[in-house]
């Protein structure tokens, strides 16, 4: 179960699971939506699997990922989705809040 | 999810637990032998599962099918002991409210519903052996899985919360109500699919 919620716990792998929800997809289908590069999403696919919520199958040459979620898996997507949750997310505005205090840190001979 | 050497022990402990408390049960109550025999025999088939699949068997078209049928046979053994061990404290005399075995039994079954709809998602055909679209697949499998899961939610809560006598048509109508939503659909896109060929 620890690997359905850090799967869940990522933004671009809860939006990869939302468009799988439409259909099974390539990669490069699934890769369209993001702006992040191929390693990248291949990582995020590699923890979708892991945690068992999608299956990839060859066709051919492509590789099909399509979504493999019981009924108590998606339910927690829906809420993850619905809160926004993201166990990093205190650590990241904690980030940002000193990248932003150092933007307006004011220059040298400013009052 | 349980681990693979629990389910290996459970099974066969669950299938002997179970038979004895169907035995029990016959021996207190011998003006039933209709029910305690078919218990007797579906345990029996449970055992004869077990058997004749191999701890270690590897089927290169279904890999894991044996871990999926002792999976199968612990959550079955699992509902008999509960079951006959509440008929058999009831015909012993240990619980008076002859209600309560009723109810829990119905709540075991709602368990089994709502366990089966929330698997049905889960379970894949490969793509290339499927008859019809694989979205449209998906989605069906999904709205059955959902409409079982709920069904089952429903008619566990009415046994809980209903008095006996609303209880049982209730919970006929909810879980009628959600088949007849599932073969509807399958019905809908077969239907479909005629049309589209």
């Amino acid at each position: 179960m620890n690997r359905v919620f850090k799967a869940l716990a990522d933004p671009t792998r809860r939006r990869v699971l939302q468009l799988l929800r439409e259909r099974p997809m390539s990669a490069g289908d699934l890769s369209e939506h993001f702006a992040v590069s191929k390693p990248t999403m291949s990582a995020h696919f590699s923890v979708l699997q892991e945690a068992g919520l999608i299956e990839a199958e060859k066709i051919g040459r492509t590789i099909l990922y399509r979504l493999k979620m019981s009924v108590l898996e998606e339910a927690l997507l829906g809420f993850a989705h619905t809160l926004g949750w993201d166990p990093n997310a205190p650590e990241r505005r904690s980030r940002e809040t000193r990248k932003g205090g150092r933007q307006r840190r004011p220059m040298k001979g400013e009052a | 999810m349980i681990a693979k050497s629990t389910v290996d022990h459970a099974a066969p402990a669950l299938v002997a637990l179970s038979s004895v408390l169907a035995a029990g049960n016959w021996y207190l109550q011998p003006e039933r032998p209709g029910a305690w025999a078919s218990a007797l025999f579906l345990i029996g088939c449970m055992g004869l599962a077990l058997f004749l699949v191999p701890r270690d068997a590897q089927d290169a078209a279904r890999p894991g099918a044996g871990d999926s049928i002792r999976r199968g046979v612990v959550f079955a053994g699992l509902m008999l002991v509960m079951v006959l061990g509440l008929k058999l404290a009831t015909a012993a005399g240990l619980i008076v409210d002859g209600d309560l075995s009723r109810r829990a039994t119905m709540i075991v079954t709602a368990a089994f519903f709502v366990f089966t709809g929330n698997a049905m998602p889960k379970t894949l055909t490969p793509l290339a052996s499927l008859q019809c679209d694989g979205a449209k697949t998906q989605a069906f499998q999904r709205f059955a899985g959902w409409t079982w899961v709920l069904s089952g939610l429903a008619f566990g809560i009415a046994w809980l919360v209903l008095p006996i006598d609303l209880a049982k048509p209730v919970s006929l109508v909810l879980l009628m109500t959600g088949m007849l939503l599932v073969a509807g659909q399958m019905v809908r896109l077969r239907l479909r699919r005629r049309r589209e060929a």
